[in-house]
């Protein structure tokens, strides 16, 4: 691939990368780089979603209907496709999220348990 | 997908354009910006490869998805191997039997005929419920009287059924052949593949003699040989010229070879044949006039039969009770089978249903064993309807196997359904595995497929939240288990009603075969060396003498004798009898002259068949045509007509107009009954002639003290050599002679008792799944009855118990529904009286297999670990 990760940089959970385009684009509607850019700063630069990635999921969830697509102006006036939730995928991001609870959830106590004979 | 790639172009373009500015913001160099841009979005072959499978159509996405459930199905079931062969070659057995039996039902109902209007087309039929004849035929003088006064039907056919000794083609032999008028082929609307059809040039004591054969024989007997039109063959005592080729067709009736006109039957120009009201042999066809109906011509020909009756009361006793029937062409031939036809696709459905309901049970079962697997893939975010596809491809891969295994199986079971139901139709004869198959055989598994996904119910949706790993185990909701046992209920009640059917034909065909007929069966040989009509006379009865001494002199012959008539085999060829009286015998008011069966029979006859003399005498040599005339009776005239037992020495006389001027005869003996009209023997009144006093015979007997059969070579040599042009056919033991008459029966049996017995297989697997499943089920529980105390034994019985209970209420079940299919076929079937035995043998079968297959469930329940059982939760 393209680039090297570096040290700290987290490889992305199967599966999780839908729910964090969801995520994102609940501030408001936006572009491809700015998805990528928002995942990136907001996750303070631990993770880096690979275009290669993005692009493939951007238009899979298009076609569920989680998304909707326009083009439109960017801020650097560049003509840009702009992604929005769909009320669809608002529905999706909520079950997302408990799922994604539950499973840190289930994941963090089995980790939390002790194993025996070291108590 | 040109318009997605270049939006995306686009897309892609404004992605890096707004990093380039985004980086030039930042103060980044324009160039090393633009690098850094392209290098941040990597490679862009692999990005637009991956997005090909985004761009896929719908369908292309769902064929793919569907495609990988039907992987996983492979592979889940690869773990259940028994099971998923177990299902599919249940379903194949109820899949194989319907496609099957549906293809010869398409086939012999609705396929059209090949007759021009076939719908214009009637049959007109004369029957004597009175005499047990349901077709009497018509003769010549019956038909100029319906012919004169009917105007719906614009043109009649008419067909007589004759045999004629055909030397020409190969070894002499006789076939089974036609005589029509001109007008036949017209009326029928059939055409010729070769040559020509007799038409109305070829009426007429001035044409010559013709034939025109039928394809089936022209194609088996004679290889399709073109040139065998204008060819000379001689039939009986006359040359005719083949003429033609019929079409593919029914010519009627199935099994006739060859069809000549008037001319070529010298019988059809006698006398007897043209005037006499009461030789009926000829069968009528006709063709409605333009815009007629089939119920005006039944009118008008109903009412001109009546008046023909009442001209010649003579020829219509009152106990005959003469009818008459006038039908669509199609329902003649079709009629009979549809009843025969639709019980076997009953009996097919039914073995359908009860491999589902199975199935259904075998499923159910597994799907609860995977509840854990399913809550979990649940858990997982499997949708309730992806799971449900999960279950749709597992099934259909199932049904997939079982129609295919299904089709295969169906293809000879084909033959076999159409061989049966040629008895009933013979349209069935020529039946062939049609593409029908396939698409029942689809049909049938997909709706398998789809029912069986909705058996199972999915764990329900809460289950999403919480994902507590079904650790527990087998978990058996009540309404499972009822729906199982519901099941395994209803596959036995169907079973029963099945095994009830077989029963009842089987218990008919073991007393047909176990009944006593008063012949020697083994031993005796009957061979047909027929002479044609014209031989009758002193030439016939010295040609049999000479026969009868030639062969006698073989080794390995005792006796040999002449008939016209082997028993079985020629049952019907003399018609219901005639009527005859004896002397001294007082019948009641009103009563008629009873019906006795004329037999001809050479002297030592009785001793060859191994029929007892009871007293009198056997014929000799000496009654002869110009001695008195004498004749021998069965037990039945005999006490029948003489209730003082003084039969021997008193005369009796044939009363039947055909006889012309009555004749006593003196009873010169009496022999055992024998009935060699019907397979299960019933009181016959038979008057045995002289062969020297009524010369003809026709049929040869041979008493062989080794093999008989080892005689047939030695036999039709000496004929052969007393006549080149002797047909000798059809020898067989009247064991075998026998055998053949009642394949149809074994057949009827055969058929019925395989649908039977596949489903008593499928009920006595679907029984052992309940219950194995309920004993697994109720491991714990079983471990806690073992721990406090219950011994092993009691264990087992119980499981015994709960696979009698389901027996017993499915046999309840199934004989109120046996009773009541019993109740409705009873006027029509005299073997409804067998039912009771027959419902108590299905009852007994049933139990022992429910109680077979309870053996091993209960086995396992009383292996179960205590401890093992006790620590499972």
């Amino acid at each position: 691939m393209a680039e090297i990760p570096e040290d700290r940089r987290l490889e992305l959970l199967q599966g999780t990368l839908d729910m964090l385009i969801l995520r994102t684009l609940q501030w408001g509607p936006q572009h491809g780089h700015g998805i990528g850019q928002a995942i990136r700063t907001q996750s303070d630069d631990l993770l880096r979603v690979e275009t290669g990635s993005l692009y493939p999921a951007l238009h899979r969830l298009e076609k569920r209907g989680w998304l909707k697509a326009e083009w439109g102006v960017s801020e650097a006036n560049q003509k840009a496709k702009f992604y929005r939730l769909t009320p669809a995928g608002k529905a999706q991001l909520a079950r997302e999220q408990d799922r994604w609870s539950l499973l840190v959830e289930a994941i963090g106590r089995v980790m939390k348990v002790a194993p025996a004979g070291e108590e | 997908m040109a318009p997605d790639r270049r939006a995306f172009d686009d897309e892609i373009r404004g992605h890096i354009a707004i990093s380039v500015k985004e980086r030039i913001e930042r103060g980044e160099d324009p160039e090393a910006a633009r690098l850094a841009a392209m290098k941040e979005f990597g490679n862009l072959l692999l990005t637009e490869e991956s997005m090909q499978a985004v761009w896929r159509p719908r369908w292309v996405e769902r064929a793919l998805a569907f495609g990988q459930d039907i992987r996983v199905a492979m592979r889940s079931l690869q773990h259940a191997r028994g099971l998923a062969a177990t299902v599919a070659l249940m379903l194949a057995l109820g899949i194989g039997a319907n496609a099957a039996v549906f293809s010869v039902v398409r086939q012999v109902l609705f396929r059209p005929l090949v007759n021009r209007d076939a719908d214009r087309l009637v049959y007109v039929r004369q029957g004597a419920p009175g005499l047990g004849s349901k077709n009497t035929t018509f003769s010549m003088a019956e038909i100029r009287d319906l012919r004169a006064a009917s105007t719906k039907l614009g043109a009649f056919g008419d067909f007589s059924t004759l045999d004629f000794t055909l030397v020409g083609f190969g070894e002499p032999r006789v076939v089974k052949a036609g005589v029509v008028s001109g007008s036949y082929f017209e009326v029928m609307g059939l055409k010729p593949v070769l040559g020509r059809l007799i038409g109305p040039a070829d009426d007429g004591p001035k044409a010559l003699p013709v034939a025109v054969l039928t394809h089936r024989f022209w194609s088996t007997a004679l290889q399709r040989d073109a040139s065998v039109i204008g060819k000379k063959v001689r039939l009986g005592s006359r040359v005719a010229t083949v003429v033609g080729v019929l079409e593919p067709s029914l010519p009627y009736p199935a099994d006739t070879e060859l069809i000549a006109n008037v001319i070529a039957s010298p019988h059809h120009l006698g006398a007897t044949m043209v005037e006499e009201r009461t030789h009926r042999m000829t069968e009528l066809f006709g063709r409605l006039a333009p815009g007629a109906t089939v119920e005006e011509a039944r009118a008008e020909l109903e009412a001109a039969h009546a008046a023909m009756m009442r001209q010649h009361p003579e020829a219509y006793p009152a106990s005959a009770r003469t009818t008459l029937v006038v039908r669509p062409f199609s329902d003649q031939v079709t009629a009979p089978a549809r009843k025969v036809l639709l019980m076997l696709l009953a009996a097919a459905g039914v073995v359908f249903a009860i491999a589902c309901s199975n199935v259904a049970n075998l499923i159910l079962a597994r799907t609860v064993r995977r509840e854990s697997e399913l809550s979990v893939r649940a858990a997982l975010g499997a949708g309730r309807g992806a799971l449900r596809r999960m279950l749709l491809a597992e099934s259909l891969v199932l049904c997939g196997a079982g129609a295919f295994l299904g089709v295969l199986l169906a293809q000879p079971l084909v033959g076999l359904v159409s061989r049966f139901a040629a008895r009933f139709s013979v349209r069935a004869l020529d039946v062939a595995v049609d593409p029908s198959l396939l698409w029942v055989g689809t049909g049938l598994a997909l709706v398998a497929a789809v029912a069986l996904a909705y058996v199972p119910r999915l764990p329900s949706s809460h289950a999403t939240a919480s994902p507590r790993p079904a650790v527990a185990g087998l978990r058996i909701t009540p309404g499972t288990g009822r729906r199982l046992q519901a099941f395994a209920v209803a596959q036995i009640a169907l079973s029963f009603v099945l095994l009830c059917a077989a029963g009842i034909l089987l218990a008919a065909l073991v007393e047909m075969q176990h009944a006593r007929t008063g012949y020697d069966l083994r031993q005796v040989l009957a061979v047909d060396v027929p002479l044609p009509i014209e031989a009758f006379g002193r030439k016939a009865v010295d040609f049999y003498e000479e026969a009868t001494r030639r062969v006698e002199a073989l080794p390995g012959v005792q006796r040999v004798a002449v008939s016209n008539f082997v028993p079985w085999r020629d049952a019907g060829i003399m018609g219901p009898g005639f009527r005859f009286t004896a002397e001294g015998y007082d019948k009641v008011a009103g009563e008629e002259d009873p019906h006795g069966r004329l037999r001809i029979v050479s002297p030592g006859f009785f001793a060859v068949l191994g029929v007892p003399l009871l007293a009198g005498r056997d014929f000799d040599a000496d009654d002869r045509a110009d001695h008195e005339a004498v004749v021998i009776v069965s037990e039945s005239v005999a006490r029948r007509l003489f209730p003082n037992g003084n039969a021997l020495d008193h005369s009796l006389w044939w009363t039947d107009p055909y006889f012309g001027k009555p004749k006593p005869r003196r009873i010169v003996g009496i022999v055992a009954d024998v009935d060699d009209e019907n397979v299960v023997p019933g009181p016959a009144l038979t008057i045995y002639h002289p062969l020297r006093q009524l010369p003809y015979g026709g049929r040869l007997f041979v008493h062989a003290s080794t093999d008989p059969y080892a005689l047939v070579a030695p036999v039709t040599k000496i004929i052969r050599e007393m006549n080149a042009d002797q047909p000798v056919e059809r020898a067989a033991t009247l064991a075998d002679v026998r055998a053949t008459v009642l394949a149809p029966e074994r057949l009827n049996a055969f058929v019925l008792s395989g649908f039977a017995a596949v489903a008593l297989l499928i009920a006595v697997v679907g029984v052992a799944g309940v219950l194995a499943f309920s004993v697994s089920a109720r491991t714990r529980e079983f471990g806690v009855r073992l721990a406090l105390g219950s011994s092993r034994a009691q264990v087992v019985r119980q499981v015994l118990v709960e696979g009698a209970v389901i027996a017993t209420v499915g046999i309840a079940a199934g004989s109120a529904l046996g009773g009541a299919l019993g109740r409705v076929a009873g006027p029509n079937h005299p073997e409804v009286r067998l039912l009771d035995w027959s419902l108590f043998g299905a009852a007994v079968v049933l139990m022992a297999a429910a109680v077979v297959a309870s053996l091993w469930p209960a086995a396992r329940a009383s292996r179960v670990d205590v401890v093992q059982a006790l620590r499972s939760e």
